[in-house]
């Protein structure tokens, strides 16, 4: 930046010499450059913050609100959270929803890690094209590919059927289970975590790993000590993309999960949809917000730019 | 002999584990793509629940046509899906540049907005919109909210996707352009676009079939207004229609056609989508 700025008027001050930053005079270009910064990222950062913060801060104040017969009243009390808590219903649903959550994200670590490795290290030309059919699925819809999903599991989809036809009585595991559910999950967000870890794993150098060979590495210390460290910037994106749509997810346990896989998500739609209490609504939406915000924090907390091999290529 | 066997030994290991990663990789394409393929095949059926040995009939696609629910729904999710594509590709597109180009103390700070909504749950931006709408701006369910809340996690992947081409940008050519008297918006169009613009259309398209198949969102900020997903919602709840699996036919036919017409692009050189070759 400083360079190209000298280049451009060399009669300009340099902005930093080395780590040291020289405060210059605020020049006609300065002013001109900060001007053009707010233009251009201005309007999409106060969009960000008119539809998605203020609403978020709109669910925590009504929380402290009272609903009665489909109205909102300001009368700020703690009763919503306190039935949140004290409701076990709420949370078994909760519990629930975070263990399947976990579940979930877990199955799509395990299972996007040695694909989205094979197909960076063995892809070759067909790289994009083997990550694209990975990622076309995820352009369909969820209530489109849950619809796809009943009719290979379901009570009169394939799988039963042909069972049921061989007369080999269907399999009830795969019908309105918890289990059906997480398999419904990780069908609909397998596609994300692939592309996170592929993506990290595609700017990965290869040749690290033929150092830590000729320097007697046995390839599973290698990729302990060398490949995931450095991938790991990636997959915890991955992670925290997958773990946060699961937690809040209320379809898929609604048409694969039956009555034993009731969610947070389902129970929290239901406030703002049938029974029309806001408030408790607002209330399960910031608790809902709050955790999905702790595990982004713990996520995150555990990546090392430097160890990810973040050179700062954002700051050139 | 003891030489050969010593390097024939990882070879043939390394050899089998690329066999079994690939027998995962196959495992993993039928798994997302058999419940695809048996809708395909079962909505040309005349007989949804066992379409075996088949009977093939259109009956499903005449029942979907027929219908004048999913054309209305169909013309709804097409316009929220363009304006909120337009939205996102727009504001995207003018904060990668500003961010990338123009050194700013907030810089931080917008990266972190632009990034933020994909970190919130679909279904809490839709139902804190509903919130914010209904209580604060008093606002009744309509398609233009919906096309903004919508737009609100549409920016942050079109914004990802032009950042990623935007960061081996060389912003030089256009000091150079500006050197030659071109002014900002003079030397975007004449260079900045030409080559950018693949990842613009990408993010266009990206943007473009989240909010055409979003329901989370939409639900709440639509009222009464039927989106194709919304209309698809209600009759899995009522049981599977067969003219769903037309539908869901038809919606993947379309995402087919583009990634086909993304590789004849790619095939006769015309856009690299970022592969450079090695």
């Amino acid at each position: 930046m400083a360079g190209r700025l000298r280049r451009l008027l060399p009669g300009l001050t340099p902005m930093s010499a080395g780590t040291l930053t020289i405060a210059t005079r605020k020049t006609k270009l300065h002013r001109l450059f900060a001007y053009r910064f707010a233009m251009l990222a201005g309007p999409g950062a106060l969009f960000i913050l008119v539809a998605l913060l203020l609403p978020l801060l709109s669910i925590v104040v009504f929380s402290f609100w009272r609903t009665q017969s489909y109205e909102l009243f300001a009368d700020w009390n703690l009763d919503n959270y306190r039935v949140m808590l004290s409701e076990a219903a709420y949370r078994v649903f909760f519990l629930r929803s975070l263990g399947m959550a976990l579940a979930v994200t877990l199955a799509c670590l395990v299972i996007a890690w040695p694909i989205a490795y094979f197909i960076a290290k063995h892809g070759g030309r067909y790289r994009l094209l083997l990550v694209l059919l990975l990622a076309a699925p995820f352009f369909t819809g969820v209530i489109l590919r849950i619809a796809a999903l009943q009719g290979l599991f379901g009570p009169i989809g394939i799988i039963n059927m042909t069972l049921t036809e061989l007369g080999i009585p269907p399999i009830q595991a795969l019908m309105y289970t918890p289990l059906a559910a997480i398999i419904g999950l990780v069908y609909l967000y397998l596609p994300f975590m692939i592309t996170a870890v592929y993506l990290s794993v595609i700017n990965f150098n290869f040749e690290l790993l033929e150092v830590a060979k000729i320097n007697g590495a046995r390839p599973w210390r290698a990729f302990i000590e060398i490949t995931w460290p450095l991938n790991w910037i990636g997959t915890a994106i991955g992670l925290v993309v997958v773990f946060i749509p699961c937690l809040a997810s209320a379809v898929t346990q609604r048409f694969l999960g039956g009555t034993q896989s009731a969610s947070f998500g389902m129970s929290l739609a239901q406030q703002f949809g049938e029974t029309g209490t806001w408030a408790l609504g607002s209330a399960m939406g910031v608790a809902l917000f709050f955790s999905s915000l702790v595990a982004i924090l713990l996520i995150g907390r555990s990546i090392n730019l430097k160890r990810s091999g973040f050179t700062g290529a954002i700051n050139r | 002999m003891t030489a050969t066997s010593t390097i024939a030994g990882p070879r043939r290991r390394l050899m089998a584990s690329a066999l079994v990663m690939g027998l995962v990789l196959a495992a993993v394409y039928v798994f997302l793509y058999a419940p695809i393929f048996y809708v395909i095949y079962t909505s040309f059926s005349a007989d949804i629940v066992w379409p075996f040995p088949p009977r093939f009939s259109a009956q499903s696609y005449s029942d979907l046509f027929a219908s004048s629910l999913y054309g209305t729904a169909l013309a709804n999710s097409v316009t929220l899906a363009l304006g909120s594509a337009v939205i996102s590709t727009v504001l995207a597109a003018a904060g990668a540049i500003g961010i990338l180009r123009y050194r700013s103390r907030w810089r931080g700070l917008a990266m972190f907005l632009f990034l933020a909504p994909l970190f919130v749950a679909e279904l809490l931006i839709g139902i804190s919109t509903l919130a914010f709408n209904a209580r604060v701006l008093g606002l009744p369910g309509n398609l233009f909210s919906a096309m903004a809340a919508n737009a609100v996690p549409g920016t942050s992947f079109a914004f990802l996707i032009i950042l990623a081409q935007l960061v081996r940008y060389d912003w030089n050519m256009d000091d150079a352009a500006m050197v030659f008297g071109a002014g900002p918006f003079r030397s975007f169009i004449e260079i900045t676009l030409p080559t950018i613009w693949p990842s613009l259309l990408g993010a266009f398209l990206i943007s473009f079939i989240l909010a055409f198949n979003d329901l989370e969102i939409s639900f709440y900020n639509l009222g009464a207004i039927p989106t194709l997903p919304s209309v698809a919602w209600g009759s899995l709840r009522f049981g599977l229609g067969p003219e769903l699996f037309a539908l869901a036919t038809l919606v993947n036919g379309a995402v087919c056609l583009v990634f086909v017409v993304m590789y004849l692009l790619m095939r006769y050189r015309i856009v690299s989508f970022g592969y450079r070759g090695r």
